[in-house]
């Protein structure tokens, strides 16, 4: 296990989250969800305690769980007044190491999870965006992090607790913590907490084949809600920050391209906006768009032409105000111990180290309108993958 | 943390409040300006404008267009924006220090903007799309429903955004009127909280700000405890049972409010509650939340449960079984201590950030008049008794509720 920690003066808070790698993308084939049962099932009794005692213990510290899946991990952890983090890293090493995984406690945990799947169907707004992943990265990458109703309504509580035992692994779990803590200590009781369990390694993740370029999903909501994507660079190469520069431009503030050609000249849509996602494997600019059926059409068109219009130029006002926002959010979040907790974690992850904040703050110092313009002509967004949902399709020129 | 903060406040001659809380540990400084108007402060005829109008202030002003506002924000690095309710209108920004001031100018410029009819014209797409959207969300749109069968033709029953019709039939010139009426300086109150320099920050804001005019306006408060009544929509469409329940609670004036929130806690919390333990741990029902929502001069109790349409009656039963304990037992001192134990916890942790206090900050001076440090909430929360949340239980009896259902058929 890798422990990871950043001191933050200042905050009386201590975050932390344990990154076990059992995300969407890497569980067998056939149990699309089995990470939502997880993560349930595991907080339903560990150690010494049943359900109810390990809540009420959970509950008795006042801290807060936080529990999220994605690809590559589930991630649990929590934030709470600093004093209390010792006892609460006991209770979390008994979720890791020794769930007590009980029969009885397997059917509630599989029936919240396919509940889940059906209430994603009354937001088709958070929908959109799961079907779009799916379309867009090569299986398994995009699968579901809600899951599969079909997959989910099989599921057995024997091949969901095979998977707990391969992919809790120790030695590939990521462990971050954030805010007021002492990090010999910390050390100390992850050490004596963990020691006995060391796994090898996991086999990497087998790329199948994208999707088709657009995927329709009827629905007579108010409005269509249009998903779209396009690949990018990775966190990892050298053009991440002129990236993220440039969809900053296309989409960071409200005077940013898509808002002001979408929703202020025109007044297509309430919500509109880009946003960078990387995976460890592949990456891409993902955006949402929610409109009434009439505007569906000229709303893509726009969208898609914005995306085309960036390689033409940007501005060096639109440069700076890209690079002052990713500056100040930066920052901002830094006061959060959560949002560091989280940071430096997903860093870890994906670069196998932790930048530092003057790191990425220099980075993004370092972009001109010229090293943006490059990389957008180097880098040209040359196919959209888009997912709609609503009563009318839209056509992809 | 909370050792090194201190509180400022002055108030203009033409009764606008600035009040300030320094904390010259933090990274960031925010910055609110605080209307005390909302869907509750308007007519049926204009249900709508106030969250209209809030969309209209980042049009502009006589000097600067849309565009060249959201600039002069993106060049702050500002994360800006503002949010309509029943009873506030509130424009806030978070920022690294070095921009409060300019950030700050620049809402004090916004505040008194130009309403244009053609910014008009094309904000009303905007806000029908919006309106649009929450339709496509039941769980939003049943809370909306609920609250106004709860409170009936009493204006708490308005709905923020308002509906296509009145939207439509809305002019700029009403607006306009609202604006004249709502956005005056005993009305408002303009809050900083985080890393900055309080006599810089007034001589900012004292100014222009001294040139606001406007009639005092004052809410009238009639008080309604709800209409009890139940009502049911069905949409095919629909996968899933969304159910909301309001019940009368006490007011954000109240003392006994602290008592409200642990109640809330105790029944709704979205783990570790009665609901969590009794709907969602036994699988009857996907999301169950209990929320205190106190107000000018009353407030609400208001739970929202998704569930199949399958568990329906299950979940009904089991609500109402929830409550008759509730009433006959009342809640025992191990879930207070939890509940207090969560509640401060989270009162701390959003605490740590400016923004987070600048809304506390900010809603207290609007209900009470008052500055209340978190050492002060604290205490508040710790001093609570078994006894005071029962005493609330049988005052306000929250199992006899109005109740609204959206799901895909079968009614209950």
């Amino acid at each position: 296990m890798v422990i990871l920690g950043e001191p933050m003066d200042a905050v009386e808070s201590v975050a932390f989250d344990f990154m076990l790698p059992a995300g969407a993308a890497i569980l067998p084939q056939g149990c699309c969800g089995a990470a939502n049962v997880i993560a349930d099932w595991v907080f339903r009794g560990a150690g010494c305690r049943d359900n109810r005692q390990f809540g009420d213990a959970l509950d008795g510290l006042g801290l807060h769980r936080s529990i999220s899946i994605n690809s590559s991990h589930i991630t649990v952890g929590a934030v709470l007044e600093a004093s209390n983090l010792a006892p609460a890293l006991d209770l979390y090493a008994d979720i890791i190491l020794r769930p007590r995984l009980e029969q009885d406690q397997f059917e509630p945990a599989r029936q919240l999870a396919i509940e889940a799947v059906r209430a994603l169907d009354d937001d088709p707004r958070h929908k959109v965006m799961l079907e779009l992943r799916k379309q867009f990265y090569p299986s398994p990458l995009g699968r579901s992090t809600i899951g599969e109703m079909a997959e989910l309504e099989t599921l057995t509580a024997e091949k969901t607790k095979q998977i707990v035992s391969e992919n809790f692994n120790i030695s590939q779990t990521i462990f971050s913590v954030a805010g007021k803590y002492n990090f010999d200590a910390v050390c100390k009781q992850l050490e004596n907490l963990f020691e006995t369990n060391n796994q090898g390694r996991l086999e990497p993740i087998a790329l199948g084949t994208k999707a088709g370029r657009y995927r329709h999903i009827h629905n007579e909501g108010a409005q269509v809600h249009i998903g779209l994507m396009t690949e990018t660079v990775k966190l990892n190469h050298q053009d991440y920050y002129d990236t993220r520069v440039a969809v900053s431009v296309l989409s960071g503030g409200m005077s940013a391209r898509l808002f002001t050609e979408v929703r202020e000249k025109r007044g297509l849509c309430y919500s509109v906006g880009a946003r960078y996602h990387s995976l460890k494997e592949a990456a891409g600019i993902t955006c949402y768009a929610g409109t009434t059926p009439d505007k569906a059409q000229e709303t893509l068109d726009v969208i898609i032409g914005e995306f085309n219009r960036l390689a033409d130029g940007i501005t060096q006002e639109e440069l700076d105000r890209a690079k002052i926002g990713l500056k100040a959010s930066l920052i901002l979040q830094s006061e959060s111990s959560i949002s560091r907790a989280g940071a430096i974690g997903g860093d870890y992850y994906m670069l196998g180290r932790v930048r530092s904040l003057d790191e990425v703050k220099r980075k993004v110092e370092a972009t001109s309108v010229d090293s943006v313009l490059q990389c957008l002509r180097n880098n040209r967004f040359k196919d959209f993958t888009v997912v709609t949902i609503g009563s009318q399709e839209v056509t992809l020129k | 943390m909370t050792s090194t903060m201190e509180f400022k406040k002055t108030t203009l001659d033409n009764g606008l409040t600035l009040i300030g809380e320094v904390n010259t540990s933090a990274k960031s400084a925010a910055v609110g300006f605080f209307v005390k108007t909302g869907a509750r402060d308007e007519t049926e005829q204009v249900n709508g404008v106030s969250h209209f109008l809030e969309h209209m202030l980042f049009k502009g002003t006589e000097k600067l267009d849309a565009l060249q506002v959201n600039e002069a924000f993106d060049r702050t690095g500002a994360q800006f924006n503002a949010g309509t309710s029943e009873e506030n209108t509130v424009y806030y920004a978070a920022v690294l220090p070095e921009y409060l001031l300019e950030v700050t100018r620049l809402w004090i410029e916004l505040m008194r903007p130009a309403l244009r009819d053609d910014d008009f014209s094309i904000e009303k797409n905007v806000i029908k799309q919006e309106i649009a959207m929450y339709k496509d969300q039941p769980s939003f749109d049943v809370i909306d429903r609920c609250r106004r069968l709860h409170f009936q033709d009493h204006p708490c029953g308005y709905s923020v955004l308002g509906s296509e019709q009145s939207i439509d039939g809305l002019t700029n010139r009403q607006m306009q009127d609202y604006f004249g009426l709502r956005y005056v300086p005993n009305n408002m109150v303009v809050a900083c909280s985080g890393n900055f320099d309080w006599d810089e920050f007034r001589s900012v804001v004292e100014k222009p700000c001294s040139n606001w005019l406007g009639q005092a306006v004052a809410r009238p408060l009639t008080y309604y405890t709800g209409s009890r009544k139940k009502e049911r929509l069905e949409k095919s469409s629909l996968s899933c049972e969304h159910l909301c329940f309001m019940s009368e609670a006490v007011s954000s004036q109240d003392p006994r409010r602290f008592a409200a929130y642990l109640l809330a806690t105790i029944v709704g919390d979205d783990v570790g509650s009665r609901f969590y333990w009794e709907l969602v741990d036994k699988a009857l029902a996907e999301a169950a939340a209990m929320q205190f929502g106190p107000m000018d001069g009353m407030g609400i109790l208001c739970s929202y449960i998704c569930c199949s349409s399958r568990n329906m009656q299950t979940v009904m039963s089991t609500v109402t079984s929830i409550f008759d304990a509730l009433d006959r037992d009342g809640v025992t001192p191990g879930e207070l201590t939890k509940a207090k134990n969560k509640i401060l916890s989270a009162l701390v942790i959003k605490n740590e950030l400016p923004m987070g206090r600048l809304l506390d900050l900010g809603f207290n001076w609007i209900y009470l008049g008052q500055y209340r440090s978190i050492e002060d909430d604290i205490r508040a929360i710790r001093a609570v008794t078994v006894d005071d949340v029962n005493a609330l239980i049988t005052q306000l009896r929250p199992g006899d509720f109005t109740q609204y259902s959206i799901g895909p058929g079968r009614s209950i």
